[in-house]
């Protein structure tokens, strides 16, 4: 049984043993009042999150801006400031799915004890699509033709046409009555203390050094937070985090790697919260001859990558990679064996995990025409698309200055050069890796054998599974550089499947669709997935009703958190 | 002299527009930008970013910009952080006295080691005291501030405790203990690691400065006058020869004045301390532009003054030295 799988079965036993622990009929009653100190690396730059970039801006709004929906620890939505999850059963979505109804949880108010409606919702989709408001992830709002409110309580979303990962819009709503003019959100006082209805508020920013949040006596869950206050420590130094979660200084460290659990495993009071996270390691396979200069499908299947373009030779690649030793020497054991891009999540999709088989992709190698030459490196005789005497010899490159990279990529060297296969390392840093077409970045542009790096999908899959499989995602001068697909992949299957999963709002029909393409992306290895990452943080056994939700930010139930002295 | 100071100041002008111009572009063409962290975002398209950095005014070219950007300074408007988007002024306001706290108190502390320690290092040269001396303030100067700090960390907060509440002994980090009222007790033990490790680090230049400048000062013929009229040895080093060997030193403080503004930024990072270095370092991270620039601007202002300082002082100092 894989990490995921095992995961995924285990999340509903943690939920309902916090539930019991919560409940009142549990041995343990939570306590009421006391702090917890969260040790963040960055500060947040500040807390709209409709404008904010950084991680650690979300993991403080979290706290006190709340969504229609959240994400569940499964990836699956649960209801937030909505009553239910909108499908067609509870008649929440139309017919057509274009018209979506969210009814409020009754007398939600704002922290400062103004009725939250849905002319708020109605609002923050204003916001979201005026012009030059600053507002950064505005996809999927620019689709919907209008919000109707019928009633204080009532939202109507009607979309323009479906907009499949319809879920995972709304995930913050905004006050209209304390924020300001949509087209000067840059300005609002807003920013730095939002009026929310999650569980805290803001009382306190001292720039570069902490916030304070305190129990927000408007919250609707009767006894809830159980915490008086909540304090967002700065600590930049990762090192440091780790020295005062163990004398209890912070209550949590946020973000750890894992190079820095063993040391914490040890310490007394520490407990480590660790997952499989969406983020996969994965090597991204040119497809293309690596010469042109963005090409297009059609110029792509006449001018495959001379060495790569032949499938056999990327499947010899994965199976000469030992990819349990990767994550057992070099990641702790905490990762798990990458398979495809969807290994958790609601439309999690189990592919087999591939084989270590070196004796089989020499055979492969052997088979696609790679002939061993004296020194042990293939050279081409008879291969598919390259010239006979072309040696077995490719590009890889990831991003400088990443300690775990650089000794991933010489196991991949060593495994590669086991099975005839020479790589050579060209690093550059990660602004010129994922740096923008209009830059001539050669990701971008497709002037490159494999580049390494870590991507994850979103919740809601579509937009990463389109932007990185469609055939109509490859970066061209045509369509300014957009989207994913660096591997120049194109396949029937997968781009049926993309349009099928983005044509139906139902997540039974969806997950279908994009298991059917994975099981095609990993037959044809556009991207080889080396390993999982486990998203790692640290807290202090005195804190109580911690869930680990890698879909959301890490105090997403802060309103359930309880310390015991 | 006014006329001095005049000329140096019309001077300062072409350097500072020289010196904006250059970090200008210099910040500009490194890759990367404030819409780097986007590109391998999923959720954003390439549509998105050319809104964002529309919106940003990144779309102009780059000499626009800059002609923008010295215009609106010109009528001292610093602009909005491209991140924050507060005013710049008010983020730099927000962490410039905390770094002014730290820096200057660690600026009197090694004032207060270093020139005694530099005077009687010279005056008993090669003793045990001087090689001890010079020994400590070169591992200062070489210790790694990122490795020792954490190293004070462990041993002050996490290896020993305070035998009479047996919390840990220092703070690992901060100004104040958060959510406490105002003690000037609690304030102190928040000082004292980051001003040892910033007077560890900074001791040994103005002591070598101290020391050899004492030496010369020794051998000068007025000191030797003033030991023959029977001055008192003690007199002697710490009224006539100090006096004269502490010019050098007041050039090289004075010249390090900037410091001042612009922190210290392993220091601030590895104790948490709010000050310029970590501002400017995450600003550099974030491809803040607007901030970058302000921060760079007014320190490389305050160079200007303080190199002009510098001067002035010495001619107030030694009458030997006439500008005009």
């Amino acid at each position: 049984m894989t990490r995921a799988r095992l995961s995924a079965l285990a999340w509903p036993l943690i939920a309902a043993v916090v539930g019991l622990i919560v409940s009142p009929a549990g041995s343990q009653q939570p306590r009421r009042g006391g702090s917890v100190t969260i040790a963040l690396y960055q500060e947040p730059e500040l807390l709209n999150p409709l404008i904010a970039s950084q991680t650690a801006a979300f993991e403080v709004s979290i706290m006190t801006v709340e969504g229609l929906l959240r994400n569940g620890p499964d990836g699956r939505p649960i209801p937030q400031l909505a009553a239910e999850v909108p499908d067609q059963k509870n008649g929440g979505v139309s017919a057509d799915g274009k018209t979506i109804t969210y009814h409020l949880k009754p007398s939600v108010v704002w922290s400062d004890g103004q009725p939250m409606t849905c002319d708020d919702v109605k609002f923050t989709w204003q916001v979201l699509t005026t012009p030059k408001s600053g507002a950064i992830y505005t996809s999927g709002y620019d689709q919907i033709q209008a919000v109707d409110c019928p009633a204080p309580q009532t939202v109507v979303v009607r979309y323009k046409q479906l907009y499949a990962p319809f879920l995972s819009r709304f995930g913050a709503i905004l006050p209209r009555h304390a924020t300001g003019d949509p087209a000067e959100m840059t300005k609002w006082a807003y920013n730095r203390k939002p009026v929310g209805t999650g569980p805290f508020m803001v009382t306190e920013w001292a720039s570069g050094d902490h916030i304070t949040l305190v129990r927000n006596p408007r919250y609707r869950v009767k006894d809830q937070p159980y915490l008086d206050r909540v304090i967002v420590r700065i600590v930049p130094s990762r090192e440091v985090g780790k020295q005062v979660i163990k004398t209890g200084d912070v209550d949590v460290v946020w973000d750890l790697i894992e190079s820095d659990v063993p040391e914490l495993k040890g310490a007394s009071g520490v407990k480590i919260s660790s997952a499989p996270g969406p983020s996969a390691e994965r090597l991204v396979v040119n497809l293309a001859d690596p010469s042109l200069d963005g090409p297009s499908p059609d110029i792509v299947g006449q001018h495959p990558h001379p060495i790569l373009g032949d499938p056999r030779v990327r499947e010899a690649i994965e199976l000469g990679i030992n990819k349990r030793e990767i994550t057992s020497k070099l990641l702790y054991g905490l990762a798990s064996v990458g398979t495809n891009e969807l290994h958790i999540g609601w439309a999690e999709c189990d592919t087999p995990t591939s084989s270590y088989n070196p004796p089989r992709a020499r055979a492969l190698l052997q088979e696609a025409g790679w002939a061993p030459g004296p020194d042990g490196i293939r050279v081409a005789r008879n291969a598919r698309y390259a010239t006979d005497g072309t040696r077995l010899r490719l590009k890889i490159q990831t991003t400088t200055g990443n300690k775990l990279r650089e000794e991933a990529e010489q196991l991949i060297i060593q495994y590669m050069r086991a099975i005839g296969l020479e790589f050579y390392i060209e690093n550059v840093p990660s602004p010129v890796l994922f740096g923008s077409w209009a830059s001539g970045a050669f990701r971008k542009h497709g002037h490159f054998d494999v580049v390494m790096y870590t991507t994850n999908p979103d919740v809601d899959p579509q937009s990463q599974v389109e932007g990185y499989f469609a055939s109509w995602k490859m970066p061209t001068a045509q369509n300014g550089g957009d989207g994913f697909n660096y591997a120049r992949y194109a396949s029937p299957q997968v781009d049926a499947d993309v349009k099928k999963a983005a044509s139906s709002t139902d997540l039974t029909i969806r997950r279908a669709a994009y298991c059917e393409a994975m099981h095609q992306i990993v037959a044809d290895r556009p991207h080889i997935y080396l390993y999982n990452r486990a998203s790692l943080s640290a807290y202090r056994d005195r804190l109580q009703g911690w869930v680990t939700n890698v879909w959301e930010n890490l105090p997403w139930n802060a309103q359930a958190w309880w310390v015991t002295r | 002299m006014i006329r001095y100071l005049g000329r140096r100041l019309l001077q300062a002008i072409p350097l500072l527009l020289f010196v904006s111009a250059a970090v200008f572009f210099l910040i500009n063409i490194v890759p990367g930008g404030p819409t780097a962290a986007y590109e391998n975002n999923p959720r954003l398209t390439s549509e998105d970013i050319a809104r964002i950095e529309a919106e940003l005014g990144l779309n102009q070219p780059i000499y626009v910009r800059y002609l923008r950007w010295l215009g609106a300074v010109a009528h001292a408007d610093w602009g909005y952080s491209l991140v924050t988007k507060r005013p710049v002024l008010v983020e730099i306001g927000e962490r410039f006295p905390n770094t002014l706290y730290l820096i200057g108190i660690q600026y009197l502390v090694t004032l207060a080691i270093a020139v005694p320690a530099g005077t009687l290092s010279a005056v008993r040269r090669y003793s045990v005291f001087d090689h001890a001396t010079t020994t400590v303030a070169f591992m200062g100067q070489s210790i790694p501030i990122f490795w020792f700090g954490l190293i004070l960390i462990i041993v002050f907060h996490v290896t020993l405790r305070s035998p009479l509440t047996g919390l840990p002994l220092l703070p690992a980090g901060g100004m104040y203990t958060i959510g406490e009222p105002f003690s000037l007790a609690d304030r102190i033990r928040h000082l004292i690691l980051p001003v040892a490790m910033l007077t560890l680090a900074n001791c040994a230049a103005i002591v070598r400065y101290v020391r050899a400048s004492m030496i010369e000062v020794l051998h000068a013929d007025y000191i030797r006058t003033a030991r023959s009229k029977g001055a008192s040895g003690r007199r002697v080093i710490w009224s006539h020869a100090l006096k004269n060997a502490a010019l050098p030193v007041v050039t090289i403080v004075a010249l390090d004045l900037p410091v001042l503004f612009g922190g210290a930024l392993f220091t601030e990072t590895i104790f948490s301390w709010p000050g310029m270095g970590r501002l400017f370092y995450d600003s550099a991270l974030r491809f803040d532009y607007a901030l970058l620039m302000s921060i760079v601007m007014i320190t490389a202002v305050l160079i200007v003054a303080s190199n002009l300082a510098a001067d002035v002082g010495y001619a107030y100092l030694d009458p030997r030295i006439r500008y005009g």
